[in-house]
């Protein structure tokens, strides 16, 4: 029986932990609670005051600021945010909840677990590496398409709302963030190392193939030098650009082929630093990467011809040329953790399930042709394909396009924030709108759509109302009105019909 | 494009003294060294090991083999017979420059090796391992790590090869585990920070001292 040590937080709360250690990170050892829905984390050694009082507004007024708000249970999965702040034995710790069973490998690796990761934390790593994904994880843990959509929009969210409050992560990389991809879900851990403002920033620059170009280009520099360039809300919009990048294409946006020196760490430096490139610039080409010498194993990832980031749809592929050409040598072009939640929420509207039963992702963006196909497959789409387009009104009666649009399928569901523009899904939607209010039916060659709880739907070419319980067909060229709310959706539909 | 290989040198004593159970000891820690390198998704991208004993010959028990493709070959030691150390860092000298895949203009080269040694006792070819160490401290690895196993073993010595040096008071399965472990770490920090710094190694376990 290991020793139960119970101590009293900061706050006055008892804190009880086994005295063994179970884990160790580069600065902490971490202690599991005796009914393992909590773990202590110490640091190793002394801490100095700049961190006692980082950690002491991390567990104290910044957690109440986030989780005490409209939306704070949602989030409350979004993070392992420290809880209490505690001493023992001169060491400086913070209780954090356990992570979620789904963090951890259900099954692990290819033929029978060879690796025996089975029972180990989801390090992102795995997931954003095409020949991690090729070689070695059993394809029950891979998910597909639309859970690493979904996986990105939550550490997005995640990062939208830390960055609300004043805070910057400072160091978000596939091992801080852990991933599901079999459920899309994600969660920010190693909190303690946030930017807070008005206090000393901690002691990290970040982990490799994350750091903002400014950073690495600055690292020699000392501390108190102006021109050193130290983690901000601006390195974090740098990490979620490639985090998001690497989650969706499974390779790295600036390692390409180009060599910038012969010595290797100096290459690294300037790649990652002052010499950063887009492997996808679209006029300096020099950082491409030469498929013909990737291993099988890394294609077609690897290959941004088959699969470059225009795949992902308008609104990211926008967001990923600001990021990677502009966003590289100017921080303020970046686009923001709101931007990215955005346009990855109307990216999932754009979503089309593969026809193909065995393509490995299953769904992908509409490509906005007459004759969409999967681009990781290549299956292309056959039949009736309706697109809906959303408008809204600012002036009574005049409906302008919210550059917005719905992509129907059989079983698609359409949800209140479809139907009136000034709803949000995030953390902040009431349940009362989280429920679906219509979904989209294929039933004797036509397509239609069924009104669950949609008191003013109307179809604007025939002028009828369609009732709650009725159903209206998707016609090229209709016109549906979903609500006369202030802020309610006209829906166009176009037909796209692939032979 | 593929990524650049960090190779991962392992230089281990086989000499007569390690017979018995020093040397299923050494099997073991390598085993969990190699169990808990594939449990690393950074590690499997990059690092490839290559093992050499060193006893009165020296052997290249495996060359250098990606971390997914490694069988460990059976090592097996003399029933006595000399340490033959100066004669396995030429080797090593010899393969690293045999290995090594520099940039080109059109390929990124390897990441600069990581090379352990672990030995338990003094060198036998005095003349040639105060020839070679010096020459391996200019031979371009990012660290060198010595281990001097046992109480015959001279942490000392050890230091013309490397400032970093850690000595095993026992030989005994949980020791060479708690070093295995540690070079894992060392490897793991290698292959996850390769690049922007040198990477840090990681604090050795406690059952080590660490000679500086």
């Amino acid at each position: 029986m290991t020793e139960v040590v119970r101590i009293k937080a900061l706050d006055g709360t008892l804190v009880e932990f086994e005295n063994e250690v179970r884990a160790s990170g580069g600065m902490k050892d971490v202690y599991f609670s005796p009914d393992r829905r909590t773990v202590v984390a110490f640091f190793r050694g002394q801490s100095d005051q700049a961190t006692r009082e980082r950690i002491e507004v991390i567990t104290g007024a910044y957690r109440e600021k986030i989780f005490g708000q409209e939306g704070g249970d949602y989030l409350k999965g979004l993070f392992r945010w420290p809880t209490a702040m505690v001493e023992w034995n001169g060491r400086l710790g913070m209780v954090i909840p356990f992570y979620d069973s789904n963090y951890f490998f259900e099954h692990g690796s290819k033929n029978g677990d060879m690796l025996g990761i089975k029972g180990k934390e989801k390090d992102g790593k795995w997931f954003a590496s095409a020949s991690n994904r090729a070689r070695f994880l059993d394809s029950r843990e891979l998910g597909d398409w639309r859970t690493h959509l979904q996986v990105c929009l939550l550490v997005s969210r995640a990062v939208r709302r830390m960055h609300a409050a004043g805070l910057a992560h400072s160091d978000l990389s596939y091992k801080n963030v852990l991933i599901d991809p079999t459920s899309g879900r994600a969660c920010l851990i190693d909190i303690d190392g946030l930017v807070v403002p008005g206090k000393f920033p901690p002691e990290v620059v970040g982990t490799p193939d994350f750091i903002a170009p400014e950073v690495v280009a600055t690292a020699n520099l000392d501390r108190t030098n102006p021109a050193r360039k130290l983690p901000s809300r601006s390195t974090d919009q740098h990490a979620l650009a490639v985090l998001v990048y690497m989650y969706l294409f499974y390779r790295h946006p600036l390692r390409g082929d180009k060599i910038h020196d012969v010595d290797p760490m100096v290459d690294e430096e300037l790649a990652m630093g002052s010499k950063a490139l887009w492997v996808e610039n679209p006029t300096d080409t020099s950082n491409r990467i030469d498929p013909t010498k990737a291993r099988t194993a890394e294609l077609p990832w690897k290959d941004t011809t088959r699969i470059p980031h225009t795949i992902a749809g308008p609104y990211l592929s926008a967001l990923f040329t600001r990021a990677f050409v502009q966003g590289l040598s100017d921080p303020t072009a970046r686009p923001t953790a709101d931007e990215w939640e955005t346009a990855l929420v109307r990216t999932m509207d754009l979503l089309q399930p593969c026809r193909n039963p065995s393509c490995e992702q299953k769904w992908f963006v509409f490509d906005n042709t007459v004759e969409p196909k999967c681009p990781f497959c290549g299956t292309p789409f056959h039949g009736m394909l309706p697109v809906l387009n959303l408008y809204s009104s600012s002036v009574e009666g005049s409906f302008r396009p919210d550059d917005q649009r719905l992509m129907v399928y059989s079983g698609q569901s359409l949800f209140p924030w479809h139907a009136n523009r000034n709803l949000v899904p995030n953390e902040k939607l009431r349940a009362e709108f989280k429920k679906r209010v219509g979904y989209f039916l294929f039933h004797e060659e036509a397509w239609y759509l069924v009104n669950e709880a949609l008191p003013e739907l109307f179809d604007a070419k025939t002028k009828t109302a369609i009732p709650v319980g009725g159903r209206v067909e998707l016609v090229d060229g209709g016109q549906i009105l979903l609500s006369k709310e202030n802020g309610g959706r006209l829906v166009v539909v176009q037909l796209v019909h692939s032979t | 494009m593929s990524g650049r290989r960090l190779p991962v040198y392992l230089l281990l004593d086989t000499s007569g003294s390690m017979n018995g159970e020093p040397i299923e000891s050494v099997r073991v820690g390598l085993e969990s060294l190699l169990s808990s390198l594939r449990q690393n998704p950074y590690a499997l991208e990059s690092v490839h090991l290559c093992i050499v004993t060193f006893d009165l010959d020296v052997k290249v028990v495996m060359p250098l083999t990606h971390l997914a493709e490694v069988r460990l070959p059976e090592i097996r030691c003399p029933a006595s017979g000399a340490t033959m150390i100066g004669a396995g860092l030429e080797k090593i000298l010899e393969l690293v420059k045999a290995d090594s895949r520099p940039s080109a203009p059109d390929a990124k080269g390897d990441w600069r090796p990581l090379l352990f040694v672990m030995t338990d006792g003094k060198p036998s070819d005095t003349a040639a391992w105060l020839d070679a160490a010096p020459r391996i401290r200019s031979a371009g690895f990012a660290s060198v790590i010595a281990c001097a196993a046992g109480i015959k073993a001279d942490p000392q010595s050890l230091r013309i090869l490397t400032d970093t040096v850690v000595s095993l008071d026992t030989m005994d399965s949980s020791t060479f585990a708690s070093f295995f472990t540690w070079v894992s770490a060392a490897v793991t920090s290698g292959s996850s920070s390769a690049g922007s710094a040198a990477p840090a190694l990681p604090p050795p376990p406690p059952e080590i001292n660490l000679v500086l």
